[in-house]
C-alpha cells in the first residue's frame, strides 16, 4: 500500500488543489502537502532493506487479466534513490515558484503534481504496460507546464517537446506487446507483461545480423530512452524545451525527467537485452563521449545564460550514458549517482538562473556583469552550485564523474581520455561564465541599478535562501560521505551485472 | 422453402427493432393527431430517448450470452450473436446521444423536429438491422434503410449552402457505392448460388482459391461497396465534405454509429475467411488500410476547420479499424481480434462523439464553421469544456491511461498475433503523425489568448460531453473486465 500511498497521494493533491477555493493559501497548501509526500518517500526509505537486491515493498494485481497485464508496484536500490529525489525537488520547486508563477496557480500546481505521479509511477512500475502508461502520462502535465508557462516561444518548444518524446516512446510500445507476445515460453502458457518474467526471457541474438529480435527491441526501447535522456544526437528538443520553460518546468525537466531516459536503460534495456547492450555499446559510448564534447563546446558560445545550462545538461547526460554503458561497477554506481547530482547541481542552476532573471528580465551573458558587488549572497550560492556541476572535489559532482571515469578507463582507455576533456571544457565554460556574470565592469543590469532606485537589484530572500539551502548541504553531504547514499543503490547495482553475466553465461551455453 | 416459418422467438429476438420502429412513428403520429403543429422539442426528445432506452434493455436482454450456438430469426435471415448485441448496443447508445446533441444545436431545432427525430431513429433502425444481416439481401437493405434516412437527414439542416451540397454529394456516391455492392452480391449469387454469408464461409475459400475469377470479382465489389460507406481510402473522398456540410449532431451520429453499423457488417462478410485464401485479396487490403491511415493523418495535419480535422481523423481511425477487420479476416476462428475491434469501434465512438459534441456547444449559429484559432481562450471561459476536450483529443491520440489508447493496444496486438508487424508498425507511425493535429486545438485553447465561448442553456450537450468524457477514463483504466465480456459474448 505504501507505494500506492507514494505514487497516488500527488493525484489526490492535484485534486485538492484544483478545488481549493482561496487563491491565497492555495500556495501553502500545496507546499504541505508536497512535504507530506517527502515525509511518505522517508518511509519507504526506512522500511527499505538496502542489504537485498530485491524488489522491495511489493503490490501486485492483475489490472488486464486477458493480456496479463498487472498493477505490479515494487521498489529497489536503483528505484529508491530517483524517488527520493522526485520527493525531494517538489516541495522546492513550489517554493521556488511563490513569486515567478502568478497566473493559473491553480492549473500550475495540479499539473506539477500530475507530474509528480507520472514520475514516481514511472520509476516504481514493474509491469511494462503501466510503466508505459505511466511513462506517457508524464508528457501530458509538461506539455502543459511548457506551453501555459512559458516564454516567448513556448508553443514551438513544447509542441517539439511532445512529439520528439512520443515518437521515440511508441516503438517501445510495440517493442512491448512484441515481447509480451514471448512470454508464454516462461510463465507457462499465460501471457504477461511483469518485468520479473521478462527478466527470464532468453531473447536470440545473433551478432553480425542486425535483424535479429533482439536487436530490434533493443534499439526500440532504446531509441524512446535516448531520446528522453536526451543523447546525442537526438537532443535538440532539450535546449528549446528548457529555454522556454518557466523555472520550475526547466528544474523538474532537468532535474528528474531526463533520468526516467537513463532509469529506463538500467531497468529495461540494460538487463532485457544484455548481448545487444554490450554489442552495440561502442555506439552508446561513443554518442556520448560526442555528446559531453559538444554540448561543452556549445555551451561555451551561448549568449543565454540558460541556455548554456541547457547544453551544459546535453554534456552531463553523455557522462551518465558512458557510466551505464561500460556495463561494470564503476561506471553503472558512478552513472546512477551522477543522475543524482545532476537533477541536484543542474536543477541548482536553473533555480538560480530563475532567480536573477525575476529580478532583472534578462538572461543575457552580455548584459550582467559585476553581479558580485552587488548580489553578494547569491554569488556565493552560485558558485558553490557551478563549483559542484564542474566536479570539483568535495562536492557530490566529483565523486560521480571520478567513478564514471574509472569505469570508462575499465571499459577502454581512450573513452577516459576523451571524456576527461569535457571535465576541462565544463570547467572552462562555467568559470568563464561566472566571471563574466557576476565579477568584471559593471555591465549595463548593474550600472541601471546603481542609478535607478525601480531597477534596484536585492539580495537573496529568506524564502531564496529556504530553497537554496537544502541543496548546498545535499551538494557537500553527497560530496563528503557517498557512501551513505550509495549503499541504498549499491546491492541492486551489483545483482543487475552479476544477473548480466550470468545471463551471458547462459546463453553462450545455450549456443 | 421455408416460408412464413416464424414464431414468438423471431419476435422476441427482433424485439429492439420493432420496438424502435414503433418509437420512431411516435414524434410523427403526435405531430399529425395536433394537426401538423410541432410539439414542445423537449418532450420529442424524452419520446425517443425512452424509445432508445427501452431498445437498449431488449437488445441486452435477448442478446447473446455467447453459450452455445447463436439464435437466427427469420429462417436465418439475422443473427443474434456478440458482434449483434455489442454493435447495436454502441449505435444505439450513441444515438441517444446524438439525439440529445441534435435538440440543442441550432442546425437541428425548429419546426420539422420530429421528422428528423422520425429519420435518425429510422436510420439507426437501418444500422442494427444492417448489423444482424447475415444475408447479402438482408445487408443491403439495412445499408439503404440507414444510408436513406442520412441523405434525408443531412439536407435537412438549416444552413442552405453546404448542407445540401454535402446531401447531394453523399446521395450521389452513396447510391453508386450502394450499386456496386449490389453488383457484387450478384455476382456471388451467381457462382455459389446463394446469398448467405454463413454459406460463404464454406464456399469462398475454395472459390477463391481455386481462381474463379467472377466471384473474386463479386467480393471485391462487395468489399469496394463497404470500403465507400467506412470512409477507406481512396473511396473517402466525400468524407470532409459531407461531415462539413452536415449539422454536427449529424455528423457525429454518422461518424460513429453509422460507422460502427458499416463496421461491423463488414467484419462479419470478412469473417467468412474469403481473404484468407487470397493473397492478392489481402494485400490489397492491407495497403488500403495503411494508406487509409496515412492519407487522414496526412490531411488532417493541415486542416483549420475542425469538422473537417475530425473528418480526417475519422478516415484515419477506420484505417486502424480496418487492420483489427483484416486480422479477423485471417485468423483461425479466435475471438479475440474481433474483440479487439469491438472494443476500438466503442472507444473510436465515445471519443469522436465527444469531440462532435464539443463543437456543437461552441457553434453559435448554423452558419458557423467553428475554426482551430477560434478556440483561443476557451480554457479560461469554460475550464470543465477545455479539459474534456482535451480528454478526447488525448484518446484520440493514443495516449494512455484513456480507452484511446487501450484500443489501440489491443487492435495492434491482434494485428501483430495474425502476422500484420508493418502494419502495428505503421500503425504506431501514423499515431504519433497524428499527435501533431490532435494536440493543435489544445495549443489554442490553453496556450492562445483569446475569448471563446460556448451558449450557457446547453445543459443537455454539456452533461453528454461530461459523461461521455468520464466513460472514456474509466472505461480505459478498467478496460479489462470490459474486453473480457466482449471477447466471451463473441466466444
Amino acid at each position: 500500500m505504501l507505494l500506492s500511498l507514494l505514487i497516488f497521494l500527488p493525484i489526490v493533491l492535484a485534486l485538492a488543489v484544483t478545488a481549493w477555493p482561496q487563491k491565497t493559501t492555495l500556495r501553502y497548501l500545496a507546499l504541505a502537502g508536497s512535504i507530506i509526500e517527502f515525509a511518505v518517500s522517508l518511509v519507504v526509505l526506512l522500511q527499505f532493506d538496502k542489504t537485498s537486491p530485491a524488489l522491495q515493498l511489493v503490490e501486485k494485481h492483475m489490472w488486464v487479466e486477458r493480456f496479463g497485464i498487472s498493477y505490479f508496484l515494487g521498489i529497489d536500490g536503483i528505484s529508491m534513490m530517483l524517488v527520493m529525489l522526485t520527493t525531494f525537488l517538489t516541495p522546492v520547486i513550489i517554493l521556488a515558484s511563490w513569486k515567478s508563477i502568478d497566473e493559473r496557480i491553480k492549473g500550475f500546481h495540479a499539473s506539477l503534481f500530475v507530474l509528480q505521479t507520472a514520475m514516481l509511477g514511472s520509476f516504481l512500475a514493474m509491469d511494462a504496460i503501466l510503466f508505459y502508461t505511466f511513462w506517457e502520462l508524464s508528457l501530458i502535465p509538461m506539455y502543459f507546464m511548457v506551453g501555459i508557462w512559458g516564454g516567448a516561444r513556448r508553443i514551438y518548444a513544447t509542441v517539439k517537446f511532445f512529439i520528439y518524446t512520443m515518437s521515440g516512446s511508441v516503438l517501445m510500445l510495440l517493442a512491448i506487446i512484441f515481447m509480451m507476445r514471448l512470454t508464454p515460453e516462461v510463465t507457462g502458457g499465460s501471457i504477461s507483461a511483469s518485468i520479473l518474467d521478462f527478466y527470464k526471457l532468453q531473447i536470440p541474438f545473433i551478432a553480425g545480423d542486425f535483424f535479429t529480435p533482439q536487436t530490434l527491441l533493443f534499439f526500440a526501447f532504446a531509441l524512446a530512452f535516448a531520446i528522453k535522456v536526451p543523447m546525442f544526437p537526438l537532443h535538440t528538443w532539450l535546449p528549446d524545451a528548457h529555454v522556454e520553460a518557466p523555472t520550475p518546468g526547466s528544474v523538474i525537466l532537468a532535474g528528474v525527467m531526463l533520468k526516467m531516459g537513463t532509469y529506463g536503460f538500467i531497468r529495461w534495456v540494460i538487463p532485457l537485452f544484455p548481448e545487444a547492450a554490450e554489442h552495440f555499446s561502442w555506439l552508446f559510448i561513443g554518442a556520448g563521449v560526442v555528446g559531453i564534447i559538444y554540448g561543452a563546446l556549445v555551451a561555451m558560445i551561448q549568449p543565454d545564460v540558460k541556455k548554456l545550462i541547457a547544453y551544459s545538461s546535453v554534456s552531463h547526460m553523455g557522462y551518465i550514458i558512458i557510466g551505464l554503458f561500460t556495463m561494470n561497477s564503476y561506471g553503472l554506481n558512478g552513472g546512477l549517482y551522477q543522475m543524482l547530482n545532476h537533477g541536484i547541481s543542474t536543477g541548482a542552476l536553473f533555480l538560480l538562473i530563475g532567480m536573477i532573471y525575476e529580478r532583472t528580465h534578462s538572461r543575457e551573458i552580455a548584459k550582467y556583469g559585476g553581479l558580485a558587488s552587488a548580489l553578494p549572497f547569491f554569488t556565493i550560492a552560485f558558485i558553490i552550485v557551478t563549483m559542484s556541476s564542474i566536479a570539483v572535489p568535495m562536492t557530490n559532482g566529483f565523486i560521480g564523474e571520478f567513478l564514471i571515469l574509472l569505469g570508462s578507463y575499465q571499459y577502454s582507455p581512450w573513452v577516459a581520455v576523451f571524456s576527461v576533456t569535457g571535465v576541462v571544457l565544463g570547467a572552462a565554460y562555467m568559470l568563464w561564465m561566472v566571471k563574466r556574470v557576476f565579477f568584471g565592469p559593471k555591465g549595463e543590469i548593474v550600472l541601471a541599478a546603481e542609478k535607478d532606485s525601480h531597477h534596484a537589484l536585492y539580495d537573496l530572500s529568506p524564502r531564496e535562501v529556504l530553497v537554496l539551502v537544502p541543496l548546498v548541504v545535499l551538494i557537500f553531504w553527497m560530496g563528503l560521505f557517498p557512501n551513505q547514499f550509495m549503499n541504498y543503490s549499491k546491492t541492486s547495482v551489483d545483482y543487475l551485472i552479476q544477473n548480466k553475466n550470468q545471463y551471458m553465461l547462459l546463453g553462450a551455453g545455450e549456443r | 422453402m421455408n416460408t412464413a416459418n416464424f414464431g414468438l422467438e423471431d419476435i422476441l429476438l427482433t424485439s429492439p427493432m420493432i420496438v424502435l420502429f414503433l418509437f420512431s412513428l411516435v414524434p410523427l403520429t403526435i405531430k399529425i393527431l395536433r394537426g401538423n403543429v410541432e410539439q414542445v422539442h423537449l418532450a420529442t426528445v424524452i419520446e425517443v430517448l425512452i424509445g432508445l432506452l427501452v431498445t437498449a434493455t431488449l437488445i441486452v436482454v435477448f442478446g447473446s450470452e455467447g453459450q452455445g450456438g447463436s439464435p437466427t430469426a427469420f429462417g436465418g435471415q439475422l443473427i443474434f450473436d456478440g458482434l449483434t448485441t455489442w454493435s447495436s448496443l454502441i449505435a444505439v447508445v450513441i444515438t441517444g446521444a446524438s439525439v440529445v446533441l441534435m435538440y440543442e444545436n441550432p442546425s437541428t431545432r425548429g419546426p420539422q423536429f420530429s421528422e428528423l427525430m422520425f429519420l435518425t431513429m429510422s436510420s439507426l433502425l437501418g444500422a442494427l438491422i444492417l448489423i444482424a444481416s447475415i444475408n447479402l439481401i438482408g445487408v443491403f437493405i439495412g445499408l439503404e434503410l440507414m444510408s436513406l434516412s442520412l441523405y434525408l437527414m443531412i439536407a435537412m439542416s438549416h444552413e442552405q449552402k453546404i448542407s445540401k451540397e454535402a446531401a447531394i454529394k453523399y446521395f450521389v456516391l452513396g447510391s453508386m457505392a450502394s450499386a456496386v455492392f449490389l453488383y457484387g452480391v450478384s455476382f456471388i449469387y451467381g457462382t455459389t448460388g446463394s446469398i448467405s454469408t454463413v454459406d460463404l464461409m464454406e464456399t469462398a475459400q475454395p472459390l477463391i482459391q481455386g481462381h474463379s475469377n467472377l466471384f473474386i470479382f463479386g467480393f471485391a465489389l462487395v468489399i469496394i461497396g463497404f470500403c465507400f460507406k467506412v470512409s477507406i481510402a481512396p473511396f473517402h473522398a466525400w468524407t470532409p465534405d459531407v461531415y462539413q456540410g452536415s449539422p454536427t449532431p449529424v455528423t457525429a451520429f454518422m461518424a460513429t454509429a453509422v460507422k460502427t453499423a458499416s463496421f461491423a457488417a463488414f467484419l462479419r462478410i470478412l469473417a467468412s475467411k474469403g481473404i484468407g485464401g487470397s493473397d492478392n485479396l489481402l494485400n490489397l487490403l492491407q495497403w488500403l488500410a495503411v494508406i487509409t491511415m496515412t492519407v487522414g493523418n496526412v490531411a488532417a495535419l493541415v486542416q483549420n476547420n475542425l469538422k473537417r480535422t475530425l473528418a480526417y481523423s475519422s478516415v484515419a481511425h477506420s484505417g486502424y479499424v480496418l487492420m483489427g477487420v483484416i486480422a479477423v479476416g485471417i485468423s483461425e476462428g479466435s475471438a479475440y481480434p474481433a474483440a479487439s475491434v469491438i472494443y476500438y469501434l466503442m472507444a473510436y465512438s465515445l471519443m469522436t462523439l465527444g469531440a462532435f459534441a464539443v463543437l456543437s456547444l461552441i457553434e453559435r449559429n448554423e452558419n458557423h464553421f467553428v475554426q482551430t484559432d477560434e478556440l483561443a481562450g476557451l480554457a479560461k471561459s469554460h475550464p470543465m469544456l477545455a479539459l474534456c476536450f482535451s480528454v478526447f483529443l488525448f484518446s484520440l491520440a493514443g495516449l494512455p491511461p484513456v480507452m484511446g489508447f487501450f484500443g489501440k493496444l489491443y487492435l495492434f496486438s491482434a494485428a501483430i498475433n495474425e502476422g500484420l508487424l508493418w502494419m502495428a508498425l505503421w500503425g504506431i507511425i501514423n499515431s504519433v503523425l497524428s499527435v501533431y493535429f490532435y494536440l493543435r486545438p489544445i495549443v489554442v485553447m490553453y496556450m492562445k489568448e483569446g475569448s471563446c465561448t460556448s451558449s450557457k442553456e446547453n445543459y443537455g450537450t454539456t452533461f453528454v460531453v461530461v459523461v461521455l468524457a468520464v466513460l472514456i477514463i474509466v472505461l480505459g483504466v478498467v478496460s479489462g473486465p470490459i474486453f473480457n465480456m466482449v471477447e466471451r459474448s463473441l466466444g
